[in-house]
């Protein structure tokens, strides 16, 4: 978790403007992450392609918002083929 | 006999993605007879990373086609990553379609990538602001242009590929709120105007897999966060077991 014990809690605004920044910063630009936002602090969850991309997500944000303590819970997708298939007779 | 449609979208290629799909690319040619790619390719639609698409994706030994998605047009680069995509021999539809003679039958891919808009009874209308009415217009251009492409295919089975949703069933799981943000009821109307057999959208990350539309037609929506595999396979036509 960043931030310090303490920190105020993210208000309703900053959850926005953090939905926001995660899609319309160029470096960011996902729109399947979930901001969560909790009595300590946000949670950001859901599922990246690489694990560069969820450590640009946790960067961009704690450098934006240093004060807001965030919590991340993001997946890198797997990407094995496939065992089975689906039959649509 | 059957024909074998191996799918995925919202794959976001850049340089940090180019390797991780192809081992399992690799296995293509043995389990399926083409690939179908539902949109959001890149990350910010340049031309750039749709040359990292074109080497991921490109050289499969079975055929590629594709659709754009939203971010596919963020910097407004199409005409240039369709070039890209297409020297690589991907084929890439928009109000388009074409006929794949695969051992099972003939396949009719028809694509568009559709918009936004809503579900019947939630949806926005062709009403009020110039903004409003563009945005509406835009909705049931694409949703025309996909029934047209469909109609026009002679083929043994139709597969409607699409980026945004044409049914609400496959946005399980996504907020309410943001379903006239993620597809419309007018795709699924071309979709049930034409002998589908299949439809296939991307877009919805938080989505399920499966649904159909009002006219029974089977959609799946393949999401690569929502199949998390590098691919779905669909055997479509004859039981084979």
């Amino acid at each position: 978790m960043t931030g310090q014990p303490g920190d105020v809690p993210p208000d309703e605004y900053v959850e926005a403007e953090i939905q926001n920044m995660l899609t319309e910063d160029p470096s960011v630009a996902e729109q399947g992450i979930t901001v969560l936002r909790r009595e300590r602090g946000l949670v950001l969850s859901g599922e990246v392609e690489s694990p560069h991309r969820r450590e640009e997500i946790l960067r961009r944000v704690a450098e934006r918002f240093p004060d807001t303590p965030v919590t991340s819970d993001i997946g890198v997708i797997r990407t094995q083929a496939p065992t089975q298939v689906e039959e649509l007779p | 006999m059957v024909i074998r449609i191996a799918a995925v979208g919202d794959v976001h290629v850049d340089e940090d993605v180019v390797g991780r799909f192809r081992p399992a690319l690799e296995e293509l040619p043995d389990c399926a007879d083409v690939l179908l790619l539902a949109g959001d390719l890149t990350r910010h639609g340049t031309e750039a990373e749709a040359r990292c698409v074109a080497r991921e994706f490109g050289d499969l030994g079975v055929p590629v086609i594709t659709v754009l998605g939203n971010h596919d047009h963020q910097c407004d680069q199409v005409p240039q990553v369709v070039k890209v995509l297409e020297d690589a021999g991907i084929t890439v539809l928009e109000g388009t379609g074409t006929v794949l003679e695969c051992p099972g039958g003939r396949l009719g891919v028809a694509g568009v990538k559709g918009f936004g808009g809503g579900f019947a009874g939630r949806c926005a209308s062709d009403f009020g602001e110039p903004e409003m009415k563009s945005f509406v217009r835009t909705t049931r251009e694409s949703a025309d242009a996909l029934a047209a492409a469909l109609l026009a295919l002679e083929c043994d089975a139709l597969v409607a590929l699409t980026h945004y949703a044409p049914v609400p069933d496959t946005l399980a799981g996504e907020p309410l709120e943001i379903y006239p943000f993620l597809g419309c009821y007018q795709l699924g109307q071309a979709i049930d105007s034409a002998p589908t057999a299949l439809a296939l959208h991307g877009h919805a990350h938080h989505g399920t897999e499966r649904g159909t539309t009002p006219g029974g037609v089977r959609v799946r929506n393949v999401a690569h966060p929502v199949i998390k595999q590098a691919y779905s396979v669909f055997h479509l036509g004859d039981q084979v077991d």
